[in-house]
């Protein structure tokens, strides 16, 4: 018969309703015949009621529109848009790292690769998005950001004169080293970037060229201990022109 | 989230923000826990849930967040001492405040502690089963039930044998 006796903490499951239905039962029926423990069940369980009454509603604010659920909901699909992006890139990093001693391997793999791929994919994944690491109008800013990253580039060119302000810059990497896109943008919103990285065994003798892949276009070149690019829309005539610039003071 | 509508989506955040109220009993506090508790959950979507274990998952992230909130105030609280800085007073804000004045059914809750509060929120309140309460603030099922005892006896008391003044002292 003592199994009828219920514990401290069963009894506080009863209150709870956390108990088997025939454990429930027999707890029910101890509690019938007693009285007294009935009534500090009975006491606790009047406590709880009125602490759920005296909260409901507690709490209650007008909606924080950072909070609603479609905001939110945007920013998971970014986020995961932006996992996706760091996977590429990673994987690009991998693919490009390659494996030590499969060195032939390699250079036909290489030899098979687009010049500056990465950063082609890093503009299509990149300059359109919010997911910048800074947010950066002002060119000094730029210059302060990108020299922090790499120690051994050169001045910044002011692009203004071809229309275009600076919006941004990501830092990336590969195995090399770190990597980065800076974005730029014109009046009408159309964004050009510039990418470097430091290259790597891989890339140290890339040549200069341009190349179109798909809508855009790629102007390459190294200078000093970098590789370049600048990644533009096919149809954009200041590529040339810009790329110069570029070239002549980074 | 994906599976809640808008409406669901607000109730539980108002049972976030409720918790987090009395938790930290200051309502700035309160949202800037709520906002960083969804932060948190966003970037931990690699758990996939669905909208049953979404709750008490937050909950958890919420307690979680609340206590290396307090660590961090005492290591910061040591760090004035430590400049012979006094210690700062826990403050009550307004808002639980007016609510606590107004409702005596709140009073002799508010006058438990903050782990007190915590639990019979969860158990009561939210309806959380033992095991998900425990999994929430972190303690394993056997101090649940034995905190679970001493929270009800403890607002019994206080609730019973210990009327509050009318003349009520700022809630510590």
């Amino acid at each position: 018969m003592t199994r009828l006796i219920p514990t401290e903490h069963e009894l506080h499951a009863y209150v709870d309703e956390r108990l088997e239905p025939a454990r429930r039962a027999e707890v029910e029926a101890w509690l019938a015949a007693n009285p007294e423990e009935a009534a500090r069940i009975e006491a606790w369980r009047g406590d709880a009621r009125r602490l759920r009454a005296a909260l409901a509603g507690f709490g209650e604010q007008p909606s924080d529109p950072a909070l609603d659920l479609a905001p939110l909901r945007r920013r998971l699909r970014q986020r995961r848009q932006w996992r996706l992006a760091q996977a590429a890139v990673l994987l690009l990093a991998v693919g490009l790292g390659g494996l030590g001693g499969w060195q032939a391997r390699e250079a036909t793999l290489f030899a098979g690769m687009l010049p500056m791929a990465d950063a082609v994919e890093a503009h299509r994944l990149f300059a359109d998005a919010s997911t910048l690491d800074i947010q950066a109008s002002d060119p000094a800013r730029l210059q302060a950001w990108l020299g922090r990253h790499f120690n051994r580039v050169g001045q910044l060119p002011d692009l203004s004169g071809y229309g275009l302000q600076p919006v941004g810059a990501r830092l990336l990497s590969n195995e090399a080293g770190p990597a980065a896109l800076l974005v730029f943008q014109d009046r009408q919103g159309l964004r050009i970037s510039l990418f470097l990285r430091s290259p790597g065994e891989h890339f140290e003798r890339m040549p200069s060229g341009q190349r179109t892949d798909g809508q855009l276009q790629a102007r390459y070149w190294s200078h000093g201990d970098y590789n370049f690019a600048l990644v533009s829309a096919v149809d954009d005539a200041r590529g040339e022109q810009v790329r110069r610039a570029l070239g002549v003071s980074l | 989230m994906h599976d809640l509508d808008d409406q669901q989506w607000r109730e539980l955040l108002q049972r976030l923000r409720r918790f987090a109220l009395w938790l930290t009993r200051e309502p700035g506090g309160a949202d800037d826990l709520v906002q960083a508790t969804v932060e948190r959950a966003l970037s931990r979507r690699g758990q996939q849930r669905n909208a049953e274990s979404l709750r008490p998952w937050l909950f958890t992230i919420l307690y979680r967040l609340f206590l290396d909130g307090k660590r961090r105030e005492r290591l910061h609280a040591r760090w004035l001492a430590w400049f012979g800085r006094g210690q700062a007073e826990e403050p009550a804000g307004g808002e639980i405040e007016s609510i606590v004045l107004a409702q005596a059914d709140l009073r002799a809750f508010a006058r438990l502690s903050a782990e007190q509060r915590a639990l019979l929120l969860l158990v009561s309140v939210e309806g959380l089963s033992y095991k998900e309460a425990a999994d929430a603030l972190g303690i394993p099922i056997g101090t649940v039930m034995s905190r679970l005892s001493r929270a009800r006896a403890a607002l019994r008391e206080l609730t019973e044998g210990n009327p509050t003044p009318p003349a009520l002292r700022r809630l510590k």
